[in-house]
């Protein structure tokens, strides 16, 4: 049996098979998380269905997926564990569905409906030289409201690879920790760059991305703080669960955290002009 | 107590929490699990929402605050915000 366990303080994630192929595969996930030795909190594993034909794959709290092909056993390992990293019982962290980068110095935090643009924009921001906290998941600490890097894989879209052939070529070379898996890559960001992370920190701006801006003209514009803390504390904790009281103490930790951020709306044009305009904005 | 559905003497939530991010205010209703964003007039409204500011008063304390605003703007803000405040459920 392989066994691979990572740290995503205060969670510690095990990824299982005994087989070669999954092993490599479960590599991808979470790649850039560092080793752990302590005892798992949640245990996942990939093994050949019984009879040879697919893969099962074996996750907390859900009945096994499978058999499926190598890619969809992957991806619901993927899912659930990103899920129940922001479903984990709060103790010294939480986690929030959000993306997040360094920018001269100034953390900001991404955050937007899945499928708005996060992952995409995190790379840009990562490959235009800046640090990341991460694509769709970071680490938020109440106690000293800081914000800090999650080492979850980017999960990219094979055709905004395009505009990233550096991300694209290290795809198409198989390097540790990249994956194709139903119609997405997912990258690590150690496998981008080395000094990926971000130090954590309080944010400084918060962006807002809505698909429904795209078609807007290409730029970053100024928007309501209120409403973009309230997005934060409604939407983004909102999806990351958890009971009433700890929800209200968080909401409210969260606020104070927010109190001097610079509210953004990206708007639309490609990506990487987006990525260009914002580093123009928090530079200001 | 009220005129034409407005509070006279508006007395808000004691549950609710108020608190400044960048230049607005947002107040947050655990209760509801909602959070309402204010700009800086309704916030100041909110302040003087303890039981014992009429309306006018109100406006009367707004316009000493903050020299040069209009009397009679300010007070058909007031009754703006504090219908908002009572759709919302905000007010006692």
């Amino acid at each position: 049996m392989r066994v691979r366990r990572i740290a995503v303080a205060p969670q510690v994630l095990e990824f299982a098979s005994d087989d070669p192929i999954a092993a490599r595969a479960l590599a991808a996930l979470y790649h850039a998380a560092p080793a752990s030795a302590a005892e798992p909190t949640l245990r996942y594993a990939l093994r050949r269905a019984p009879e040879g034909d697919g893969w099962i794959a074996t996750s907390p709290s859900r009945p096994d997926f499978g058999p499926a092909a190598l890619g969809d056993a992957w991806s619901f390992l993927e899912w659930r564990a990103t899920e129940d990293l922001l479903n984990a019982p709060a103790r010294d962290a939480v986690f929030l569905h959000a993306g997040g980068a360094d920018i001269g110095g100034r953390l900001v935090l991404i955050v937007g409906e899945s499928g708005a643009g996060k992952s995409t924009l995190v790379a840009h921001l990562l490959l235009r030289g800046h640090r990341m906290l991460g694509d769709d998941v970071v680490r938020f600490a109440p106690a000293g409201g800081a914000f800090s890097a999650v080492g979850r894989s980017l999960k990219l879209e094979a055709n905004s690879l395009r505009e990233m052939p550096l991300i694209a070529t290290r795809c198409a070379n198989g390097v540790v920790g990249t994956l194709l898996a139903a119609g997405c890559y997912y990258v690590s960001p150690a496998a981008i760059r080395r000094g990926w992370e971000a130090a954590g920190g309080r944010p400084r701006a918060v962006v807002l991305l809505d698909p429904a801006d795209r078609a807007a003209a290409p730029g970053v514009v100024r928007t309501s703080e209120g409403e973009a803390a309230v997005y934060v504390t409604q939407k983004v904790l909102g999806e990351a669960a958890g009971g009433a009281p700890r929800q209200e103490d968080l909401t409210v930790r969260l606020l104070d955290v927010l109190a001097d951020v610079t509210a953004y709306r990206a708007l639309g044009g490609e990506p990487a002009a987006v990525a260009a305009a914002l580093e123009r904005e928090v530079a200001r | 107590m009220t005129e034409a559905g407005v509070l006279t003497r508006p007395v808000a939530r004691p549950d609710l929490l108020l608190r400044r991010v960048g230049s607005e205010w947002v107040l947050y209703d655990a209760a509801r699990a909602k959070a309402h964003v204010l700009n800086l007039t309704a916030a100041v409204i909110w302040t003087y929402c303890d039981g014992s500011f009429e309306r006018s008063a109100i406006a009367d304390a707004i316009v000493r605050d903050v020299p040069g605003l209009d009397i009679t703007r300010i007070r058909d803000d007031i009754d703006d915000v504090l219908r908002r405040f009572a759709d919302e459920g905000l007010l006692r």
